[in-house]
């Protein structure tokens, strides 16, 4: 009894083999007493003994694991019997690795970016405070709004607000300044989003008030570049813009932020400010057991409450409210879940009916064998078994291959991907290979390896022996009902195929169509840069205007550079919205005659982005701030505003109402410029260019405060070549400013539609391992077929058959197949498609290109796929093919 | 060789030869070779199997525990495997004792009612 029995077996048998030796040892000595012969004796002894051989085979064998045992005898010949077919074991291989990499790799990528919950604690109650307008969600906020959502504490606790991350700083007091993302945040900001402090500690409400001291909190990335880990760091203080900073905490390395940051600063908001501009966020936790629609309808009562406060503050159909974080982070991630479960879905398909037709052909070719081995006294559940012991063998390294190509395929993703996925961590890191999904496709790849390994074992050791022994047919047919579930199998391998080809070429010819669109200005040869301004010495419009002439002056003594300007942002990367309304125009009940982004930017602006100009003039150097206010609008604004008028006309005032610190009298608009694209599928925004000279001081000072200086420099050759000389250029210019973010506006403008290209990237992906395992399906049923008919080839070929013909033959039929299996995955497709309408740009979701391009790459590849095994057909030797049998 | 027979004959007389061993086993210890004389005896040689397939039989009632096994010296002044019937040997005879005799009783009483 007992495991023990099963375990040093080896030391028992040899124990056993001394026992019986000493038993013959005691007979040989009867048979001497009895006055035998030596030689005799011995002889007799063995004789009444037996086979001390047999003995011991009998203990040792019912000391084994039965079951273990001839499993490992099953497994050691299902791979002999793999290794002499190595064609069908590396395509049933190849197609099992296929599916189960290509599915854990994308799904893995995917778990990280849209399925996994934000990396904080409790990030269930986790949401944004956002303002609901009836055209769209704003989720930036100011002052008097973050107060009023801060006594909301029925519904909301640790509301914290942090800055959209713009403005960067200048960590100086050493030979080299450098660049750094500050982030602005209030003092609950750390505790909302369970922030590990490693040392020290974060802001106290106090350090969080006006006047309440330059403190800083340290990232783990720039404590250990900057401060080589020194925890002796806090308590000592940092130069940031030439100010001490007392350092007071260090952050933990796994804490993942929205915006990138290297260090934090205490807000210090004022609460009796009233500045109605939007320059920050705001998030919050709910309070326990309170749902989203709990905290919405709370709100909603605020927002009177606001109105009531800030009389034409926010619109009468406006309302506050929030968002789960997650949601507001990712977006609406059901739909693009779906179409990414389905591809996922497809290929798995595609890849089961492939390694089921597989085993399916070869089970059917091996019916001599199994009969055979029937013959011979094997049981009905020893070939069954046998075939399972296959099956699992080919499952199983098929899954492993797969974990090896999952895993090169994610990062191989993450190296497509170029910063345009949120939450991959830094280099990818958050993405781990998926286990779940990892275990799910090698279990189904398993199951369909039992079920179509077993289904052709069953019915190939059905005791009919005779018949199968006899039935010479095996060479020349597979029996009607294999053959017919195989072509089934093929034609549907071929449809999802189709339908997943048509899917990812419907995203190729977005992708294209987006890059073809227009930006509006001449993307090439063009440098941008940011650099922080956050100091004390550009508060004001004029010491800015002048830094800026200084440096674009400096820069245009460069060879090679044509232009250089500057301003608070560049097109793509979104600006800063803001109302305004139109001198003398009615505006009705509205608050504002309507809302614009805009840009402040230096004179040289537009040339240096090479931007059309429509009418009027752009700005010179005299539009500073002793001249008249002047301003430029693009396209948009002027069709949306003046439908039937002339803009040149009229007088702009902007951000009407938004406090003291905007105020200015109304502008002239002197021009009219072209749109530029800023959202890949959006109609362009009305757009305001102003002076950055004339810039009211006050929104100077806040500009500086939450949003770097953006530099463009416009080379007329490979401007990237020229980014030492400009930096250098752009440092001694401006007294020691570092420059960040160095891109080409080329860079930049791909960077902008890398979410759809990782969409079509990822779809291509499905849709090039969906064409690959068809053509698979393809290959091993025509191969097989061919192999099965060798003898009726022959007879054809003794009969005078050509070998065109018998290639033509084999051709026709698998192409027979492949028109089946086209016409109802066109179909499908066709249906399908309305699915992916939301993530078409430029395209019809009936495009005819893809519906006529797929179909005819998908049949190239087919016809490929069949034309190795028709060839094959018609190398047959007729004498060596009647003679087969 | 006739007097080779497949060594599964051994398997129907199992039961049989289980308590033939552990009934030799109560007059006291003793090595493979006297248990297979002495069982080849007391039976009048009608359990005529290869002495080797003893050994299995010994083996498999070590594992159940019913025998336990230590090397010594024999008669012979060989070295031999002495076999010694544990408690639970013991117990398990006299089941298989009183479960034989009951069979052998009925098995009589059906053989000799025709005659009765």
């Amino acid at each position: 009894m007992g495991f023990h029995r099963f375990l040093d077996r080896e030391n028992k048998d040899r124990d056993l083999a001394e026992e019986i030796q000493s038993h013959m040892a005691h007979e040989v000595d009867t048979n001497l007493a009895r006055g035998l012969s030596d030689a005799e004796a011995r002889r007799q002894a063995r004789l009444k003994f037996g086979n001390p051989l047999a003995v011991r085979e009998r203990v040792w064998s019912y000391r084994s694991l039965p079951l273990a045992e001839s499993l490992g005898r099953d497994l050691r010949y299902a791979w002999r019997s793999l290794r002499r077919t190595p064609g069908f074991t590396i395509v049933a291989l190849l197609v099992i690795a296929l599916g189960i990499g290509v599915n854990t790799a994308v799904f893995s990528v995917v778990n990280a970016v849209l399925l996994n919950p934000l990396p904080y604690p409790d990030s269930q109650s986790l949401v944004r405070l956002v303002l609901f307008t009836p055209q769209r969600t704003l989720d930036a906020a100011n002052v008097p709004e973050f107060n009023l959502w801060r006594k909301q504490t029925s519904v909301l606790r640790e509301v914290a607000g942090y800055d959209t991350g713009g403005a960067g700083l200048n960590l100086t007091g050493s030979d080299h300044p450098m660049q750094v993302q500050g982030v602005h945040v209030t003092h609950d900001y750390f505790a909302l989003f369970g922030a590990p402090v490693i040392a020290g500690r974060t802001f106290t409400k106090e350090e969080d008030s006006p006047h309440g001291g330059d403190v800083v909190v340290l990232s783990y990335g720039l404590w250990k570049q900057r401060y080589g880990g020194d925890a002796n760091i806090v308590g000592r203080t940092i130069q940031l813009d030439h100010t001490p900073y007392l350092v007071v905490g260090i952050i933990g390395r796994n804490f993942v932020t929205d915006n990138p940051a290297d260090l934090w600063i205490p807000y210090q908001f004022d609460v009796n400010n009233h500045d109605m501009a939007h320059y920050f966020w705001v998030s919050a936790r709910l309070q326990p057991g309170v749902t989203v629609q709990q905290a919405n309808e709370q709100l909603k009562l605020a927002s009177d409450q606001f109105r009531r406060e800030f009389p034409n503050a926010i619109g009468v159909q406006n309302r506050y409210g929030v968002v789960p974080l997650k949601e507001w982070t990712v977006g609406d991630t059901r739909t693009p879940l779906l179409i990414l479960l389905s591809a996922v879905v497809l290929v798995l398909l595609i890849a089961c009916a492939n390694v089921a037709n597989l085993l399916l052909a070869r089970a059917s070719g091996r019916k001599r064998e199994f009969a055979t081995r029937a013959a011979l006294g094997a049981g009905r559940w020893h070939v069954v078994r046998q075939l399972l012991a296959e099956s699992l063998l080919l499952s199983v390294s098929g899954g492993l291959l797969g974990l090896l190509l999952g895993y090169a395929g994610v990062r191989l993703l993450l190296s497509v991907n170029v910063g345009g996925l949120p939450r991959l961590g830094e280099n990818g890191s958050a993405v781990t290979l998926d286990l779940r999904v990892l275990l799910f496709t090698l279990g189904l790849s398993l199951l369909t390896g039992v079920l179509f390994g077993l289904v052709p074992a069953i019915s190939a050791s059905r005791p009919n022996l005779l018949a199968s022994l006899n039935e010479s047919g095996s060479r020349t047919g597979t029996g009607f009902r294999s053959a017919s579930l195989r072509s089934f199998l093929v034609v549907s391998e071929i449809a999802l195929a189709l339908v997943l080809v048509i899917g990812s070429m419907l995203l190729i010819r977005t992708y294209l169509k987006l890059q073809a669109v227009d930006p509006g200005f001449d993307t090439h040869n063009t440098l941008t840069m940011t650099m922080s301004i956050s100091g004390s010495r550009f508060q004001t419009a004029a010491p800015v205007a002048q830094m800026i002439r200084q440096g674009t002056e400096r820069i245009k003594t460069i060879p090679g550079v044509v232009e250089a300007a500057a301003g608070n942002g560049v097109p793509l990367q979104g600006a800063f919205g803001i109302p305004f309304d139109i001198v003398g125009r009615p505006k009705g009940k509205a608050p504002f005659t309507g809302g614009a982004q805009y840009y402040s930017v230096s004179w040289g602006y537009f040339d240096a982005l090479k931007m059309p100009l429509l009418r009027g003039r752009t700005f010179t150097e005299h539009d500073d701030g002793s001249a008249p206010g002047v301003m430029i609008i693009n396209e948009a604004m002027a069709k949306q505003y003046w439908p039937k008028g002339d803009p040149l006309r009229d007088h702009i005032q902007k951000a009407p109402g938004a406090g003291p610190i905007f105020a200015e009298p109304p502008r002239q608009i002197v021009g009219i410029v072209g749109n530029t694209r800023d959202a890949p599928n959006r109609d362009p925004f009305p757009t305001m260019y102003i002076p950055i000279a004339q810039m009211p001081d006050g929104e100077t000072a806040l500009n500086s405060r939450i949003a770097p200086l953006w530099w463009i420099v416009r080379t007329n050759t490979n401007s990237q070549a020229m980014v030492a000389q400009v930096t250098s250029a752009l440092r001694e210019a401006t007294g020691g400013l570092p420059v960040a973010h160095i891109r080409t506006m080329d860079e930049i403008d791909r960077l902008v539609i890398s979410q759809q290209r990782f969409n079509m990237l990822l779809l291509t992906v499905f849709g090039a391992s969906g064409l690959l395992l068809a053509a698979a399906g393809i290959y091993g049923l025509m191969a097989f077929s061919v192999e099965q008919r060798t003898q009726e080839l022959g007879i054809r070929m003794a009969l005078g058959a050509q070998a065109s013909q018998l290639r033509n033959m084999v051709l026709g039929q698998g192409m027979v197949l492949t028109g089946f299996g086209m016409v109802i995955g066109i179909g499908t497709a066709f249906w399908l498609s309305r699915f992916l309408a939301r993530f078409l740009f430029g395209v019809k979701v009936w495009d005819p290109l893809a519906f006529v391009l797929t179909p005819l790459l998908l049949g190239l590849v087919a016809l490929a796929a069949a034309w190795i095994p028709a060839v094959r057909a018609t190398r047959v030797d007729p004498m060596t093919a009647l003679r087969l049998e | 060789m006739a007097k080779n027979r497949p060594s599964d004959a051994g398997d129907i007389l199992q039961g049989t030869l289980d308590l033939l061993i552990l009934r030799t086993l109560i007059l006291g210890p003793a090595h493979g070779y006297t248990i297979a004389n002495s069982i080849e005896r007391t039976s009048e040689n009608a359990l005529d199997v290869e002495q080797g397939s003893l050994y299995p039989a010994l083996h498999r009632l070590e594992d159940r525990g019913l025998v336990s096994s230590e090397w010594g010296v024999s008669e012979n002044n060989r070295r031999a495997k002495f076999y010694r019937l544990t408690v639970k040997g013991r117990k398990e005879l006299e089941a298989a004792t009183s479960r034989w005799r009951r069979m052998t009783r009925a098995i009589g009483l059906i053989l000799e009612e025709p005659n009765s």
